[in-house]
């Protein structure tokens, strides 16, 4: 689509600054249930959650743009175009 | 600043919350019908909670100056029961004159099932019977992604749909260029956890621009903020956005779209 981005009226600079606690303590609320899940007892080695949390940290850390668009989707169930197919769904309105 | 909030479930909020509604300037409201946090039994139930959204929360809106207008369905959860959906789609035709009703929804789907797919799309014909608009819930979490794209195949493959009279609502980061490339109206939801951010919200403003894009809040009987778009104006404004970029998203826009059902008195 043709994207009709707004001018930020920050710089990255500004941005770093402003946002810069809030950005702390969230990551810092990350790192302390990382280490609450290390403390506990039991093993989350097969937890598909805790994959999901670890490919999540991967992405905020690599070099690609739209970081919470990725997020997103590694969050989320796949999608079949085939779907109507799959359920026997009938098209209306066609 | 006057805003108004297209998604609000005030039949779960008290009447406090609608004074402090409107000392923080809002001045409509429109509420979906959607789950009341159990499953309904029967179409009376139903019938008893449109004749609450139609007659009793006008009333009590209006004592704090809020126009209220509301949407009318059987929400996805409950629409698992194919046989009582049916009942209370042939029975939401009795308020479709109510001077207060928008059209038809929150429509949409839960876990995307079959059943919930089935129902959606006789919402979608009844819609279309009446020449209602469309309001679109999308699922949660996990859910979203897939359901988005299902529900937009099944209104994309529906010619007798007019997409500029249908609201998509929760879009977060990965859905809501689905719905604006493809000409409907997107609305972001407020919601602490699980949905968006008034910050997130801000951000998909200035990536996507204001076109066909509002927000809500989605206040309701879970955690929720009703006030939550007076947080994004206050960071629209914390950002140095324009006056004229904010009223477009919090009140010219929503004004725009549900003036096709029903003119709003401001």
């Amino acid at each position: 689509m043709s994207i009709k981005q707004i001018t930020a009226e920050r710089s990255a600079q500004q941005i770093v600054a402003e946002d810069f606690m809030i950005a702390r303590a969230r990551i810092v609320e990350l790192a302390a249930t990382l280490d609450r899940i290390e403390r506990a007892t039991g093993d989350v080695d097969d937890s598909k959650n805790m994959q999901l949390l670890m490919q999540g940290m991967h992405i905020l850390c690599d070099d690609e743009v739209e970081k919470a668009k990725r997020v997103q989707l590694l969050m989320s169930r796949q999608y079949d175009p085939q779907w109507q197919v799959q359920m026997s769904i009938e098209r209306k309105g066609t | 600043m006057d805003y108004i909030d297209p998604h609000l479930h005030m039949v779960s909020r008290t009447t406090d919350d609608y004074e402090t509604l409107a000392r923080m300037g809002c001045v409509a409201i429109s509420e979906p019908a959607f789950w009341a946090g159990f499953d309904r039994g029967s179409v009376d139930s139903f019938r008893d909670y449109f004749r609450q959204l139609t007659d009793f929360e006008p009333k009590r809106a209006a004592q704090y100056g809020i126009a209220h207008f509301t949407w009318l369905c059987i929400n996805a959860k409950e629409a698992e029961n194919v046989t009582l959906s049916r009942e209370v789609i042939a029975m939401i035709p009795e308020f479709l004159d109510c001077k207060n009703v928008l059209g038809i929804g929150e429509i949409g789907l839960n876990k995307n099932t079959r059943n919930e797919a089935t129902i959606f799309m006789e919402h979608v014909d009844l819609a279309v019977k009446y020449k209602q608009q469309i309001l679109i819930h999308t699922p949660h979490l996990e859910d979203k992604y897939q359901g988005t794209r299902m529900i937009l195949d099944m209104l994309m493959g529906d010619s007798r749909i007019d997409r500029s009279r249908v609201l998509v609502d929760h879009v977060e980061e990965h859905t809501i260029e689905h719905v604006l490339e493809n000409g409907f109206w997107a609305g972001m939801t407020l919601y602490p956890v699980s949905k968006c951010t008034p910050q997130r919200a801000a951000d998909m403003i200035e990536r996507y621009g204001p076109e066909r894009l509002m927000a809500n809040s989605a206040g309701d009987w879970g955690p929720s903020k009703p006030t939550a778009i007076p947080d994004l104006i206050m960071e629209l404004k914390k950002r140095g956005h324009s006056r004229e970029l904010i009223q477009r998203v919090v009140y010219e826009n929503p004004r725009t779209f549900f003036n096709q059902s029903k003119p709003f008195p401001h």
